[in-house]
């Protein structure tokens, strides 16, 4: 009988010992795969372009400070000692920089000084040498993370980045004697229980830093039997497979300590840059007990949550490590009498919104969406946040000004308020800097820069008048008649914005002023396939008929496209696509993505220069001279737009250095009851005047091909020396009037006397 | 009376006349501030002109060491701040016949050649930068 019993007993244990063996191998096959796999999902982070500074830029202190502090600079009072510090005094501010690190650059955090003038930058120097610096890159700016469904950020450190008192304070905190069991500690076990017996509650716990990973990463967080089993057995198996050192590493970067809005903070990479704003390898003994005492109960011990709670916890744990020997008497007094100074942070929205979704567009054609939440990837691109903040403040305050002035442009509806978007390029390159692409983003997400299709109204006109100059010269004269077309056999009468007297109009005055009936009589003798072509050329994508309704800007367009076509005058003739992105770089600092600035030749300089007086025109003398008592006092070209029955307010402008096009209007096609010029000009020059670091106040150079004429204002001809009136007129070369102003040239007495020079002259 | 003695007398009222005459007005005309041009005139004035010369010769520096792509980075930002700079157009074009692109690189000789039309050395440049591209088109 006993026998038998022993015999069974036997064949339970060996049965149970095989069981047991086949889970502990699937379970091993587990820990390999998971393990040797790609171990974390790390987002993707999108990052503005860099922000250059150098002495004699202009500045805009709000909008810089701002950046600064967006970068994670943070104000002292002492001269900065570690990077991220900045020391603002009268006159100059010494910044201790962090580490550039782009594909086209990197530096050291150094210490510098930028002193100011009465502009901008006055100087810029290294606070260690003295030594003047010319141009001075500060890092890009985080702008979003494409996160997984697990909304985590994480920076991965390697174990060998990690100070050896992080090392000691994480064990002092949850298991010191990790470097003696295998796994399990049942030293540890017995103590817990001892002691939770003892205050009869839960008061600690058991599980070492190798159950706490094998939990994280393999097992729910339910507390039952089998799970716990599962725990040890997974616990040993790591410990059988992976060196205590390697298993430190993993539990280091993956272990949870906070939370940054909706966003996780995992491993202790990231948690030193979100509490202390630093590379965990530069984290003193005070801070390491800080990031160690979180991991009890991270949002309990926040130094955001609850600061004398968190240094209570830090202090146990720099006690602790004392205890173990593994710092002295004075570390410990030392560490115990530091603050803690935690360096805040803003758990904001997505900046610029709207470029994003344009970035993402454009990503998704390269990457999976699965792919940019997990590959950890770094995404630069071409916005300037200085640009995007004052094109957002721009468009909400012209908004609001707009509503307040007129309350029939008042909506009660969030979705049907008055509309409005921008878009800032750098015309030479075709860099995005700033896109808004309407009022608000968590109201409506349609992006009217890059979706929208609208009538751009007179904003078309510079493509007419392009399309012309072969023809024409600036001073050819223009019917400004009522006339009659048929279209599709309905009558079509155009009418000027306002009644006019002059019958008979310049062209250059005709786009100054934007008459209707002189584009309209200029798009005929023009050829109207002609302008469609024109238009095709410069990659207009929407419909453009041969109707001559064309030269009023009635077909609609996409805003980008448009703001694209003025490029190509402020860039003598070449259009450069427009680009958001600039690179893709992997966490190894690979390459997989350039996007370089990409031009074509649409039309020659000659003939963007003459579009561009002409544009000119339009600010010096136009529908857009009310630039000028808006602040704008250097060479700018441009145009207004206004559509049927104030539906749409356009206007386009430039210089060689920046171009932005502002658009106002309903989503539904309700009129704004104002003009171009009234309501999105204002926006602009507000912009314009919010960035005075892209104003250099060049004006556009003449090139080859161009002549400058002085005309009669008068005849359109070549002013002689009694003509009252006369300006310089740029044409293309071999276009301008051969004959001299006869009205002002003949009969008087000074018409003699001339003439009588010219004798003079001759018989010499 | 003689047609030498007419003409003086003419001469002396024409001299009469402009002395008190107004000058007509010039609508359009280029105040000095306006004018840039690479030269070393512009650059003291332009700040911006003067930091994106720092970049023009980072730029260089690159293509020398036979990095392009680091290269056109620099060299945008150059042209960013001062966008009438054609060195940088040419440096731009060097890089791009470094990496094989001769349309890239074609149009940015162009563009050198647009803004570098005054500097007779430059010019020289690129007509012979000009002569690779054509070369690499064959």
């Amino acid at each position: 009988m006993l026998k038998k019993i022993f015999k069974y007993t036997l064949l339970i244990f060996i049965l149970g010992g095989v069981v047991l063996a086949i889970y502990a191998w699937h379970l091993s096959a587990r820990v390999e795969k998971r393990f040797s796999a790609r171990r974390w999902s790390i987002p993707s982070t999108v990052y503005s372009d860099t922000t250059l500074l150098y002495p004699g830029q202009r500045l805009n202190p709000s909008l810089f400070n701002e950046k600064l502090a967006n970068l994670g600079y943070n104000r002292v009072d002492h001269l900065p000692a570690r990077k991220g510090e900045i020391r603002i005094g009268p006159g100059a501010m010494d910044i201790f920089l962090n580490d550039l690190k782009t594909p086209w650059n990197q530096r050291e955090g150094v210490l510098v000084q930028i002193g100011f003038s009465e502009n901008g930058i006055g100087t810029i120097r290294r606070m260690d040498s003295g030594e003047t610096i010319p141009i001075l890159e500060l890092e890009p700016e985080e702008i979003m993370q494409f996160f997984g469904q697990e909304r985590e950020r994480r920076q991965l450190i390697s174990i060998g980045q990690v100070p050896e008192h992080l090392i000691q304070a994480v064990m002092a905190a949850e298991d010191h004697r990790f470097f003696q069991h295998h796994g399990v500690d049942l030293r540890g076990i017995f103590r817990a229980l001892i002691t939770n017996l003892r205050h009869g509650s839960i008061r600690q716990g058991g599980s070492t830093l190798t159950q706490q990973l094998a939990k994280n990463y393999f097992l729910t967080p339910a507390r039952t039997i089998t799970r716990k089993f599962k725990e040890v057995m997974l616990s040993v198996i790591i410990e059988l497979k992976y060196d205590k050192r390697e298993i430190l590493e993993i539990y280091l970067n993956e272990i949870y300590l906070g939370q940054k809005g909706s966003v996780a903070i995992n491993g202790v990479g990231e948690a030193a840059y979100f509490y202390f704003g630093k590379p965990v390898k530069q984290l003193t003994l005070s801070e390491a007990a800080v990031i160690a005492g979180l991991i009890k109960a991270p949002n309990h011990y926040s130094p955001y949550r609850d600061i004398t709670r968190c240094r209570s916890r830090r202090d146990e744990v720099l006690q602790a490590m004392h205890r173990w020997e593994w710092i002295t008497e004075a570390a410990l007094q030392a560490a115990l009498k530091q603050p803690i100074k935690a360096v805040g942070f803003i758990a904001s929205d997505t900046k610029a919104p709207y470029f994003i979704d344009y970035l993402t567009e454009q990503l998704n054609t390269l990457y999976r969406p699965e792919d940019l939440s997990s590959l950890g990837l770094s995404i630069y691109t071409t916005l300037d946040t200085q640009v995007q903040r004052a094109a957002e403040t721009a468009l909400a305050n012209g908004l609001t000004r707009l509503e307040n002035s007129n309350a029939a442009l008042q909506r009660e509806a969030p979705g049907e308020k008055l509309q409005g978007a921008i878009l800032v390029m750098q015309p030479k390159t075709g860099h995005i800097l700033a896109l808004v692409g309407g009022r608000n983003y968590s109201v409506s997400q349609f992006n009217r820069i890059t979706q929208a299709r609208r009538q751009p109204g007179s904003a078309f006109k510079p493509i007419v008048y392009l399309s012309s100059l072969s023809q024409f010269t600036p001073t050819s004269l223009l019917s400004n008649d009522p006339k009659s077309y048929t279209v599709n056999g309905e009558l079509w009468e155009p009418q000027n914005f306002e009644p006019v007297t002059e019958y008979t109009v310049s062209l250059k005055d005709a786009l100054k002023k934007s008459y209707n009936l002189a584009t309209v009589d200029l798009a005929m003798q023009t050829g109207l396939e002609h302008i469609v072509d024109m238009a095709r050329r410069f990659h207009f994508s929407t419909p453009i008929k041969p109707y001559p309704s064309l030269a009023l800007g009635a077909f609609e367009v996409i805003p980008i496209e448009l703001a694209r076509a003025y490029c190509v005058f402020a860039a003598e003739g070449v259009q450069p696509f427009p680009l958001s992105l600039k690179e893709v770089v992997d966490e190894n600092d690979k390459i997989l993505e350039h996007q370089y600035l990409n031009i074509e030749r649409l039309i020659t300089p000659a003939e963007a220069f003459v579009m561009n007086s002409m544009l000119q025109g339009v600010v010096k003398e136009g529908t857009a001279r009310s630039l000028q008592w808006r602040g704008v006092s250097w060479p700018v070209a441009g145009k207004t737009g206004t559509t049927n029955d104030f539906r749409d307010a356009w206007f386009v402008g430039y210089t060689p250095d920046i171009l932005a096009l502002v658009w106002v209007g309903f989503d539904n096609g309700d009129p704004i009851k104002a003009t171009g010029a009234a309501a999105a000009l204002p926006i602009w020059a507000d912009l314009m005047n919010a960035i005075p670091q892209y104003r250099s106040g060049t004006d556009f150079n003449m090139p080859e091909g161009v002549e400058k004429i002085l005309i009669c204002s008068v005849t359109g001809l070549r002013a002689v020396a009694g003509c009252p009136e006369s300006s310089e007129v740029y044409f293309l070369a071999g276009h301008a009037p051969s004959e001299d102003c006869p009205l002002h040239d003949k009969g008087g007495f000074t018409g003699k006397i001339i003439k009588g020079v010219k004798g003079l002259i001759n018989a010499n | 009376m003689p047609i030498k003695a007419i003409q003086i007398i003419c001469l002396v009222l024409l001299a009469a006349l402009l002395a008190g005459c107004p000058k007509p007005i010039l609508k359009g005309e280029p105040s000095e501030a306006e004018v840039t041009t690479p030269s070393e005139a512009a650059v003291e004035v332009n700040p911006r002109a003067a930091a994106s010369l720092q970049l023009t010769d980072q730029g260089r520096r690159l293509i020398e060491d036979r990095q392009p792509d680091k290269a056109i980075r620099l060299l945008e930002q150059a042209v960013s701040l001062h966008p009438t700079n054609g060195q940088n157009y040419y440096y731009l074009s060097e890089a791009w016949l470094m990496k094989g692109s001769a349309a890239q690189a074609k149009e940015f000789n162009q563009l050198a050649e647009i803004h570098l039309k005054e500097d007779s050395e430059w010019m020289i440049r690129v007509a012979s930068q000009a002569d690779r591209i054509a070369e690499l088109e064959k």
